[in-house]
Parts: structure tokens; sequence; C-alpha cells
């Protein structure tokens, strides 16, 4: 195990921005974010959480296929590579690390192979980041919910946490094994912080955000039942104004749609984050539309998260993270309407 | 004096209930217990039995007008409404969106009401300034007399400072911010088109990808799709995730169509859109 | 990023175009692969689809027409879409000449289970425009090679007019077959035609299909499955004996874009085909 000084972070920004490329929490207006970090002054570790997930690192909002020339032939239009260097993703917090797992299923556990999630991972080592136990989480998050806790390594390739004025590291993964050995800005860990990390990441396992007891097979089950109770879904979906921030902000939601986007003759295909909160999305063209209504797609976007998900991949596809709530321009609760659908 | 904000809770509910058990509306349009007192959600009441969980605070700042044209045509509506929600019903009857007689208007004086992501208050500042509903059949409180009254647009002292070059700037930088997730033109009462423009594919006006030319594009058309028509609720600022200060560009075009036009959007449902409405005596300065 | 991305199409030459319908909204393209490794790769069965794809327009998910017992190409029976969205891929498509060049994904799907029809009689019903996958199962198993693989074929097609029933040329030489049944039937015919007049679920109550050892495979514009469902359980197919295709809206075509999915399945990998007996397990929301 490793440590540095939290004053001396920039030494260690500075090394890994010397081994590849770094993507670290940044401020801007409306909170933080993760983006690309080009001075090692900028990594500032005094954040609650992002305001958009760090989905974006391995699927970002948009990614480019192909790149065309519309009065050229098919023959002509470029492939555009991916040529990535080393990514350092830091300052990943236990739930979103978890979120990069989920996703890992969806995009190269099962079926076809997602290469562009796949090389991006893969080029990716994840600094996990606890949440501070001894402060009282952010009234939206309710991640201790999905058993993620509050200092979990799991999802992460070396995990970070705070103690005093030092910041403890610890490799989780063989990939972040060899990278922490590699690091010379840091020193090593003694072991009585070795035990405080150890007693830290115990002590976040029953560090309790929002919670209530939701078993991934009984809350799918429960949902399949309520599918068609048609009630339930309106009551649930009067507030909601069928926009995409909460589908955005979160860190395991994965549609996209494929767009053309071209300018005079040149264009590029690309993939672009969609949302099932959008009319069009299911818009076919005949015009038939199986979601018109809002309540059918607010019913989507919980029932995909908490019952479709577990069916398919056996994992509920949320981890209480808290960001569409805090989002939504409603405030509408996904833990709530969770809450609510085992009650009912 | 200051608002009593469990007194009208108080009213609301009573209202509510006695429309619903006489059968004057199918629905009550106000706000609901969200996840804690600071998050309220806006909530539909069908029967007398769910007023219980009406509430009515600071934090009630979304605008419920946005709501009426999900309810099919001729369905009576009761609505709780603050000074610049009673502003969007307006429009919303002057742009035959919905009939005054099936509505029933429930205004709310307030003032002081606050953003739940800032704290901030937002009366003057993100909103019209105005503290009375325009229209309304119950009055749920005491008219509200002697606050200072400040002009919506003294926030556009510093915007109106900047020459074109440095607007352009600060709108390109602004709206680069923009993730494309739409909870503006869906927070705002008056964006009710369907389609929106940005939405069609032929012909397709703007991308779907987040980059300047389709932000700038799908933006500035949603600005002067509501010239005239923005009764400045700040309901898109608020509503934005990224924090764009969308009021900024409506008021200051709110502002020149007053200028212009001697009308503000939602105040009488005698008027018609200004950028509607052909009078020989209008200004020409618009097409400078 | 080049090569083996399943979102990057493969270029092919649309080498012949066929006006299928009177009203000249439904055309079918023939289309060759430029490449012969990508050619060697394409391996399907009937019933799977493929993502064409036109630069500067976007793609279209189309049912595979022509059957692989068809060597040298692959065939799309295309309309011209658009009632509300326009469709711009099919248009294009339209517009196109032979000899234009496209890209093309695929193939994408699950099939008709062949293995699961194998030793069968096979009920082959469908209803104007939604033939297409239909046909290529019909020209498999109608092959030299297969034949003898399935038991009785009886084929049930209807249109709305004689000038809207698609493959004019190939319908008339399966009547003069002897190992397959044809029903041919439109709702309404014109001056010239001879053969038979009504709704498909009449036609088929009429031929009364039995459901011994039988499968039922059924497409059809909604209506009309609607009615013919029913028709096929009153003759005792159980569900598990009757298949159909879905549409939704796709984009990615390899169950990742989250767009066509009903309940725990997608579209597009886990279908389009599926029995009854699966759909019963699914939501209505399709």
């Amino acid at each position: 195990m490793k440590k540095t000084s939290i004053n001396k972070i920039s030494d260690l920004a500075a090394e890994l921005l010397g081994k590849g490329t770094l993507v670290a929490p940044v401020k801007e207006d409306a909170g933080f974010n993760f983006r690309e970090i080009s001075n090692a002054g900028q990594v500032d570790l005094n954040f609650y959480n992002t305001l958009m997930s760090p989905k974006s690192a391995f699927f970002p909002q948009t990614e480019d296929f192909v790149r065309y020339d519309k009065n050229k032939s098919v023959l002509d239009a470029q492939c555009v590579d991916l040529n990535l260097k080393p990514v350092f993703l830091f300052g990943v917090r236990p739930c979103d690390a978890k979120s990069f797992q989920i996703m890992d299923i969806h995009f190269s556990g099962t079926g076809v192979v997602d290469p562009y999630w796949k090389k991006r991972r893969e080029a990716t080592t994840v600094f996990g980041y606890a949440f501070d136990i001894n402060t009282p989480a952010d009234g939206a998050d309710f991640y201790s919910t999905l058993n993620i806790g509050a200092a979990d390594p799991e999802g992460s390739d070396v995990f970070m946490m705070k103690r005093g004025d030092e910041l403890l590291l610890k490799a989780v993964t063989p990939k972040g094994e060899t990278l922490l050995a590699s690091l010379t800005s840091l020193a090593d860990a003694s072991a009585d912080e070795q035990k405080y990390f150890d007693d830290t990441v115990a002590a976040g396992r029953d560090f309790k955000t929002r919670f209530t007891c939701v078993d991934d097979k009984v809350i799918a089950k429960k949902l399949e039942d309520l599918f068609h109770k048609t009630e339930f879904w309106e009551k649930i979906s009067d507030a909601c104004l069928s926009c995409g921030a909460c589908t955005f902000v979160c860190p395991t939601c994965y549609c996209f749609d494929i767009c053309d986007e071209t300018l005079f003759s040149k264009g590029v295909r690309r993939r672009v984050w969609d949302a099932c909160m959008f009319t069009d999305f299911t818009l076919e063209a005949s015009g038939h539309n199986p979601r018109t209504k809002v309540y059918q797609r607010l019913r989507q976007k919980i029932c995909h998260k908490y019952s479709f998900h577990v069916r398919k991949y056996g994992v509920i596809s949320c981890v209480g993270c808290g960001r569409c709530t805090r989002n939504c321009p409603v405030n509408i609760d996904i833990f709530s309407i969770v809450d609510e659908a085992l009650k009912a | 004096m200051s608002i009593n904000f469990k007194q009208i809770e108080e009213k609301l509910k009573s209202e509510a209930t006695k429309l619903l058990e006489e059968g004057k509306v199918g629905v009550v349009l106000a706000y609901g217990k969200g996840y804690d007192e600071n998050h309220p959600l806006p909530f539909v009441a069908r029967k007398a039995s769910d007023v219980e969980n009406i509430v009515f605070n600071e934090y009630c700042t979304a605008n419920m007008a946005r709501y009426i044209v999900r309810y099919p045509r001729g369905t009576k509506i009761a609505i709780a409404v603050k000074a610049a929600d009673s502003r969007a019903v307006i429009q919303l009857i002057q742009e035959d969106k919905v009939k005054r007689e099936d509505l029933v208007i429930l205004g709310i004086p307030a003032y002081g009401m606050k953003n739940a992501k800032t704290g901030e208050v937002v009366d003057s500042k993100t909103t019209c300034g105005m503290y009375n509903p325009v229209i309304y059949d119950t009055l749920l409180g005491e008219e509200v007399h002697g606050q200072s009254v400040v002009s919506p647009y003294d926030v556009l002292a510093e915007y109106e400072a900047m020459d074109k070059e440095a607007r352009w700037a600060f709108w390109k930088k602004e709206l680069d911010k923009c993730i494309r997730c739409y909870a503006c033109r869906k927070a705002c009462p008056m964006c009710y088109c369907d389609p929106c423009f940005i939405d069609q594919n032929k012909p397709k006006w703007g991308e779907k990808s987040p980059e300047s030319h389709g932000n700038l594009m799908y933006h500035l058309t949603r600005f002067h799709h509501l010239a005239g028509r923005c009764i400045d609720c700040g309901e898109c600022s608020r509503a934005c995730p990224v924090d764009i200060p969308l009021y900024l560009f409506h008021k200051k075009v709110a502002k020149d169509c007053e200028e212009m036009f001697g009308q503000a959007a939602g105040m009488s449902i005698e008027d018609k859109p200004a950028l509607v409405n052909f009078r020989v005596e209008d200004s020409d300065k618009i097409l400078e | 990023m080049c090569s083996n991305n399943p979102y990057i199409p493969m270029p092919v030459e649309i080498i012949k175009i066929i006006d299928e319908v009177d009203t000249h909204d439904i055309k079918s393209f023939r289309l060759k692969f430029m490449n012969k490794e990508d050619e060697a790769k394409f391996k399907y069965l009937p019933g799977q689809f493929s993502e064409l794809s036109i630069y500067g327009r976007g793609e279209s998910p189309i049912g595979i027409a022509s059957s692989p017992t068809e060597e040298g190409y692959v065939e799309f029976t295309v309309q011209r879409a658009g009632a509300i969205q326009p469709g711009l891929v099919t248009a294009a498509l339209h517009d196109m000449d032979e000899g234009a060049k496209i890209g093309l994904r695929g193939p994408l799907g699950n099939s008709w289970p062949i293995e699961f029809l194998e030793k069968k009689n096979i009920v082959v019903v469908g209803g104007g425009f939604a033939f297409t996958t239909l046909r290529s199962l019909i020209n498999y198993m109608l092959h030299k090679d297969n034949r003898s693989r399935f038991g009785e074929i009886t084929v049930i097609y209807g249109a709305r007019t004689p000038g809207l029933l698609l493959y004019k040329d190939e319908l008339a030489a399966w009547e003069k077959r002897d190992d397959i049944k044809t029903i041919i039937t439109v709702d309404k015919g014109d001056e010239t035609w001879k053969g038979r007049e009504g709704f498909v679920p009449a036609v088929c109550k009429d031929a009364a299909p039995s459901p011994n050892n039988a499968v039922a495979v059924i497409c059809g514009p909604p209506v009309m499955i609607k009615f013919t469902l029913p028709v096929f359980f009153e003759l005792g197919f159980s569900k598990e004996n009757i298949l159909t295709s879905l549409e939704m809206r796709m984009k990615c075509g390899i169950g990742k874009c989250g767009r066509c999915n009903v309940g725990y399945k997608y579209v597009c990998s886990d279908g389009p085909v599926f029995s009854l007996a699966e759909l019963d397990e699914l939501p209505r929301d399709f």
C-alpha cells in the first residue's frame, strides 16, 4: 500500500500525466465533472460527487464511427480509429466504480462485444475514491440500498481514501498493482495506515445512505407484475416532464442513437447518447410508436433498470448514486418509486 | 409581513377537496410531497383522498401550467398558480391551448420562492418579479403589498453592457455546456410543439450531438420561438442540470418585445401574442 | 477499430432493382458484396435481417427476402416509409439506380427456427408487405436439397389488391408445383383478377390447415395478426407452434443501443422471431 500527502497530489497527477491521459474531477459552474487534465494543479479531490457520471470515459456522449463524403463512394468512407494512450480515471466514487462492472456485462460481457467500450476500458486504470464516512451522505444518495459500501474498492484498480492530510492508495487489481509499483511520487504506507484502510473499507459497508431492502429478484418480479397496472404508472409519472436529464447523468444508462451528421457533403456517422424518455425514441418510420405516453416511457426506464436488466443480466442496473434525483427538474426520485413499487 | 406558506397549503387543500368533491374539476394540478421538504413534486390530485398529499412551501417553484396541454381538451382542470405561472395560463389561453372556462385558477400570492438546488431566492432574478397572480378564481392568501418591486430586467444590466462580440462569446461558452437533455423545453409551459423542430429529421434542423452548431441551432431557435411568449417563470434555467442561464436571453427578448410592442406576455387574455398579431402602428425596429 | 467492427457496414453494389407493386413504393434490391471475404462471412438463415446503410442518411433494418440457397447476392424488399417521420434511408434507396453502392451490416437477429421446423408441416401465412422473410423461408424449404427435410408446406398470402402482391412470378411458379399448396387472396380484386377474394383470417378458416405436427409462421400488419391468431387457436395450434416476427424501432441491431427492448428481450438480438408462447411472457409494449 502507498500514500502521499494531499497537498502533494499535483506531483502524483504530474507523474500520471507523464504516463498517459489523466481524467479527474474539475470544478465547473454547475459542479464537478470528469475532464481531461492538462495541468497537474487542476486535480482537486474536494468534491462530493460529480454532476455527470464518469461513464463518459468509456462511453462518451458522442463516439465517431466513420467519416464519409456524401458525394463519394461508400468505399471512400474512412473508419475512425481509436488511438488511446493509457488513461487514468482518477477519483471515482465506489458506486460509480461499480457501475462500470454493470455496464461491462452489457457492452463486453454478453453477446456482441462493443469494440469502443472494450478498448477504452482496457486502456484505463480506475482510481476509486472512498466517500468520507464521517460525513453524512447526500440526501439523494441510496447506494447502500444496492449493497455498495461507502468505501468499497470493488470496480477500482487502485482504491484511494483520505486520512487526515494523507491520501492512502491500495492496489485492487494486478493492473493497479503494476501501476502503483511504478509511481515514484508515492511513499510506502505504514502498518497503522494499512489497518486504517481496511477498517474504513469495513466501516463503509455499514455506512447508511437512504436505505430500503431491495432484493433483485423480488423487485424484478414485483415490477413485472405491476407492468400493466396503468394507474400506478400514471400516478408515478404525473410530474415527469419526460426530459433526458436523469438518463444523461446516470452512470448505468447506455441507450444510444446512431446518427449521420453531415455538414455540406462531409459527415460523420457516430453514436450519440439517447434517452428512453424522449418521445421519438421508439417512433418507427411507419409512424407507429409503442410508447407515446409519459407513463409508458417512465415505466420503461424504471422497469429496465430494476426488472428487465435483472432478468437479462442478473443485476440491477442502478448504483444509487442519486444523480437522477439531484438533477430531476421536478424532483422525481427513483428511490421513492422503487420503494412504492415494493409496497404496491 | 411574510408569506404564510402553511396557510396557503391549507387553503389549497380545502379548495382542492371542494372542487373534487363537487365534481367541478377532474384534476387539480398542485404540489405534493417529495423525498424531503426541500424537494416537493408537481402533484395531480384526482380524488378528494389524494388531497392530503398536497404541500406548498417556498420550494414549490415548478410552473404547473406546463402540464395543462397534457390533458385532453375540455378536461376541467384546477391549477395552482403563482404570479408567473398565472401568466403562462393566460398565454396558453391566448394561444388557444386551453379554454378559460375549463380552468379553475387557484392563485397563490408569494415571494421569496427558492431554488432547491442552490437555496437562492428566485423572485425577480430568474422569474418575472411579480408577487400576485394576474388571473385567478380564488386567491389562496392575502395579496402581497409593500414588497419592493424590482424590475425583472434589472438582472440584464451586466449582459446588456456587453457588446455584440462579447455576447456571442458569452452564449457560445454557455451553450457549449449543453448536454441536450431538453429539460429546458420540457419544463417550459410554452414549449408544447409536437414534434419539436429539433426532433424532426426532414428537414433536419440541427444535429443531435451536443456540439456547438447543434446546440446553437436548438437554443437560438427555441429562444426566438418564445419571443413575445415567454412569461419569465425561469423554469428552463432551474431545470438545466448544467446551469446555463437561459433566463438572460429570454428576459432580453421579452424586454425588447415589451419596448417594441408595448405588451408583456401573458398579462391579459384579450391580448394576442405580440409576434402573431399585426398592427399597423407596430414598431419596425424588429426589422433592423 | 476498422476490422470486425459490428458498427461498420460492408460495401455492397445494387445489381438489380425490381419494381414489385403497381403503386411503385415497394422495390426489391439485389445486392452483391464488393469484397469476397465479406460475402464469405455473411452466412444467414431465413428470418434474419440486416441494416441497410447509406452514409448521410442513416441505416434502416430490413428483413432478408432472399434465401441463403440463392447464391451470389442477398435481396431486400423495401417499402418507401414515412407516414410521420420521413424514412430517409428507404426514400434514398428508392431513388437509386442499379450500380449504386451502399453499405450493409448483418446478418442480424435470430431466424425462423429451421431445426424446430424440420419434419413438421409448415403453414406460412403472410399479409401485404410483411411477406419478405416468409418468401426467404419458402424458397429455402423448396430448395431441392431441403425440401425433404420438411413436411407439407401450405402458403396463404394476401394483399389488399392484385397489384400489391409481391413476387408475382414466384407465386405463379409455386402454384404450379405439387409439393407446396399455395393460396393467394386479395381483399378486393379487379377486372383481370381471377383468383380468390377475401381477408386472410377468413381464408385461413376456410383452408383449415390441420394442427397435427404443424407449425404456423405468421407475418403481416397488426390488424391481420389480430384476427388470424384466434383462427389458429380454434384450429388447435398451440402457442409454441405459432411463430411471428416483431418490429420495433432499431438502431444498432446487435443488442447494445437499448432501443428495441420489449421487457427483458431485445427484438434485434433475441428476436425478431418469437413464438406466441414467448410473447406471452413479455409485457405488451410493442
